[in-house]
């Protein structure tokens, strides 16, 4: 080791002369730490396609003060918001991104920094009724309701926007706080833990709730949706960084418009790009972020989700897991404002608004325009693309046509017919009966709805045949 | 220091009868003192140097220093004693620290009863050792936090998935040391045992295990040692108890004090184990005192 060391030092010190002569001598490096959550894919566009295109280094300003400045990136991925915070907090990452109850711990977390502060900035993706956490069971299990889960044990990642969620379902219908044995896991503890089935349930944020039924293990019985309470991913900056560099904040939401737009210009490809980049399978990412999706992207900071926010502070100061905070103190959109008026956007049009983009087009089964989307599907053909169709009915027997002709399907969706969410359609239960064939997540609101009509609760491969058939059982 | 106090009792009157008051308190203090100076004088040099730690830590936060080490964000030694304060009062806290260490004395103790045994067997017998040590050199580096998926498909139950992570991160050190005590062990003395005619299992009951046991309760200390470090991936699991969860779920919360409290608590519990261990150390071997 010793007699390695003048070696070593003089390899080193060639090494920093060259550094110093190839470099002009008032250039500056600056490094730009963004923590991203890969895996969590309603964060997906404002981190790791960013990255993969390159987006950010596009916008970037490369003139004024900035022309001596050289930046650089440093992308740090991570499965949760904590650490993402930890390190914001230590100043090794100055943006980062995460869920709704791990965002307010952020900005609770930063008020007793002496150095800086941070702020939410803007918005990854949102879904207004809550859709996008969900509570999953083992799929061999007998429960098809929160009820069904009564002294059961039930984990969650404790901090997370899925906590939040059941603790909000727990609180709407009354239950008391040991109604379940609640305990904490993080998503790769839980799903080994459900998959074994040592827990009876676990609750979880994006995209857990639709992954672990997609890899086939799993049933979700409960979907955010119904808390009602809008869930949101965001995404906060350390103010002392926006401060010095505000132009580069701003490039930085550019790049996160511009990703947005890729995503929206061809969802197909986006989501098999994405399952390339973070290994969540391409049909997953499609139930969030494809049309009419679970999941809106869009950046712009709405009251609804601040509001949500500020009931998401009561839930953790009735944990006593914090004190004082104030959502809307916390909130500074005046970047991603400069973002939209340099792109030539019409920031307040894009913040009233609060539509997703949604299915369109001729369905070629049924031979019929698509009117309403939340009641249509789509069926995934592995090398003809993804097909829309105007109804549930139609999507099952364009199914079973591809089927017939031996096509290979990836996944089929529809839309739940009272919530409107999205579905895998060969994980929901079918209300059939007179000619209606009526798609649903829970077990029980296809019975209610298959006692309406006078039909009855049909699984997939039944509700095909029943499709075929035109809709009789 | 017993010479001193035989001086003193030889300057007591000089009448052969022994003294029929028993001494003063002073003197019996005095005694001790005499008896206990040089343990005495490692507890207060232990005690201020740990009060010295406390007050650089204080200071440090105190002033938010920063030079090289950021102390910007680090909990004070005051904020951390508000949480031991809160946490003392709730009975959960109570229970994660005695889970915590009913898994640790169970993992502990399944290891040094496998490691020890199966280290002394592999030492003297060439074959076992060709055929275990491979496998255990391939185990022994993964870190605890890698097993936890395996762990918890390989156990029925989250608590036997706990303390097998904690068993294993005992068990290495202690087979590998006790490997270690075994190669170490003189041949010369093996060699004589045999020529008074003694069998293997004498040797091994006379020679090789006395003669291995420093090695022995080198390992069992680290192995305590690495069983509480591996606690928090092991606690990951719990998701309920534990003082490593408990450390776990203030990380998912963000709450660096708490973090603190976790940390110390899991440093002063393994301190209290490696003493247990060290005292039983020199019970079993009282020639190796010190």
């Amino acid at each position: 080791m010793v007699r390695h060391l003048p070696t070593l030092s003089i390899a080193m010190s060639v090494t920093s002369l060259a550094l110093l002569v190839t470099q002009p001598a008032t250039a500056e490096t600056v490094t730009l730490g963004i923590g991203t959550q890969d895996t969590t894919t309603n964060t997906v566009t404002a981190g790791v396609v960013i990255r993969q295109l390159h987006l950010l280094e596009k916008y970037l300003p490369k003139d004024g003060k900035y022309a001596n400045i050289k930046f650089e990136l440093e992308w740090q991925n991570f499965t949760s918001g904590p650490p993402v915070t930890n390190a914001m907090m230590a100043n090794k990452l100055q943006i980062g991104m995460m869920g709704d109850y791990p965002l307010i711990v952020n900005g609770f977390t930063f008020e007793s920094n002496p150095e800086s502060k941070s702020r939410l900035m803007g918005i990854a993706a949102y879904s207004l009724s809550g859709s996008g956490n969900g509570l999953v069971v083992h799929k061999d299990s007998s429960y098809y309701d929160l009820a069904d889960l009564k002294g059961k044990l039930v984990s969650v990642p404790f901090g997370s926007a899925a906590h939040g969620m059941v603790l909000k379902a727990m609180q709407d219908r009354g239950y008391a706080s040991d109604f379940f044995q609640l305990v904490s896991q993080s998503p790769e503890v839980g799903s080994t833990n459900l998959q074994e089935k040592k827990i009876d349930a676990h609750a979880d944020f994006v995209p857990f709730a639709e992954l672990l039924p997609f890899r086939g293990f799993a049933r979700k019985i409960f979907d955010g949706v119904e808390t009602n309470l809008p869930t949101f991913h965001g995404i906060v900056v350390r103010t002392d960084f926006a401060e010095k560099y505000p132009e580069v904040v701003v490039a930085y939401f550019k790049a996160l418009i511009a990703a947005n737009q890729w995503l929206r210009d061809d969802p197909k490809l986006a989501a098999e790009k994405i399952q390339e980049w973070t290994g969540i399978n391409k049909e997953v990412v499609y139930i969030f972020l494809g049309p009419s999706g679970n999941m809106t992207t869009d950046p712009t900071v709405k009251p609804a989700l601040i509001d949500a926010a500020t009931t998401d502070v009561k839930v953790l100061q009735n944990l006593g897991r914090m004190k004082e905070f104030d959502p809307k103190k916390w909130v500074d959109d005046s970047y991603i404002r400069k973002a939209y008026a340099e792109m030539k956007l019409d920031y307040d049009a894009q913040l009233a608004s609060t539509k997703n983009y949604e299915i369109s087009g001729e369905d070629a089964f049924c031979k019929k325009p698509i009117a309403d989307p939340r009641k249509a599907g789509e069926v995934w053909v592995d090398d003809a693309g993804i097909m829309p169709f105007s109804s549930a009915a139609c999507t099952l027997g364009a199914y079973a046509d591809y089927k017939a002709k031996g096509k290979k399907i990836n996944v089929a969706y529809v839309f739940d017919t009272t919530r409107g969410i999205k579905l895998f359609a060969d994980q929901a239960f079918f209300a059939v009966g007179n000619g209606d064939v009526a798609p649903f997540l829970l077990k029980k609101d296809a019975e209610a709805y298959a006692a309406k009509i006078s039909g009855k609760v049909l699984g997939f491969d039944d509700a095909v045949k029943a499709a075929v058939g035109g809709g009789k059982t | 220091m017993p010479a001193t106090a035989l001086a003193e009792a030889g300057s007591a009157p000089a009448v052969v009868t022994p003294p029929t008051a028993p001494p003063s308190f002073g003197t019996l203090a005095l005694r001790w003192y005499r008896l206990n100076r040089a343990g005495l004088r490692a507890t207060a040099i232990g005690v201020i140097s740990l009060l010295a730690f406390l007050l650089v830590w204080h200071l440090l936060t105190t002033y938010r220093v920063v030079f090289l080490v950021r102390f910007t964000n680090v909990p004070s030694p005051l904020a951390v004693y508000a949480s031991f304060s809160k946490a003392i009062h709730d009975p959960k806290f109570l229970m994660h620290i005695l889970l915590s260490c009913r898994r640790i004395f169970i993992g502990f103790s399944l290891a040094a009863i496998v490691g020890v045994p199966l280290g002394l067997i592999m030492g003297r017998f060439k074959l076992v050792h060709e055929i275990i040590f491979p496998v255990a050199e391939v185990l022994r580096p993964i870190p605890a936090i890698a097993w936890v998926p395996m762990a918890i498909m390989l156990w029925p139950t989250n608590e036997q998935s706990i303390v097998f992570i904690t068993f294993l991160g005992s068990f290495f050190p202690i087979l590998v040391n006790t490997l270690h005590g075994m190669s170490l062990v003189d041949p010369v003395l093996v060699r004589a045992a045999q020529c008074l005619g003694a069998r293997e299992r004498s040797i091994f009951r006379e020679v090789y295990f006395p003669a291995s046991l420093p090695h022995i309760f080198t390992g069992l200390t680290v192995g305590m040692g690495v069983a509480w470090v591996s606690l928090i991936a092991a606690e990951m699991i719990s998701g309920q108890y534990g003082i490593g969860y408990f450390t776990w779920e203030a990380y998912s919360l963000v709450q660096y004090a708490d973090i603190a409290l976790g940390m110390i608590a899991i440093g002063v519990l393994g301190l209290g184990s490696s003493v247990l261990i060290r005292g039983a150390g020199r019970l079993v071997m009282p020639w190796s005192a010190k």
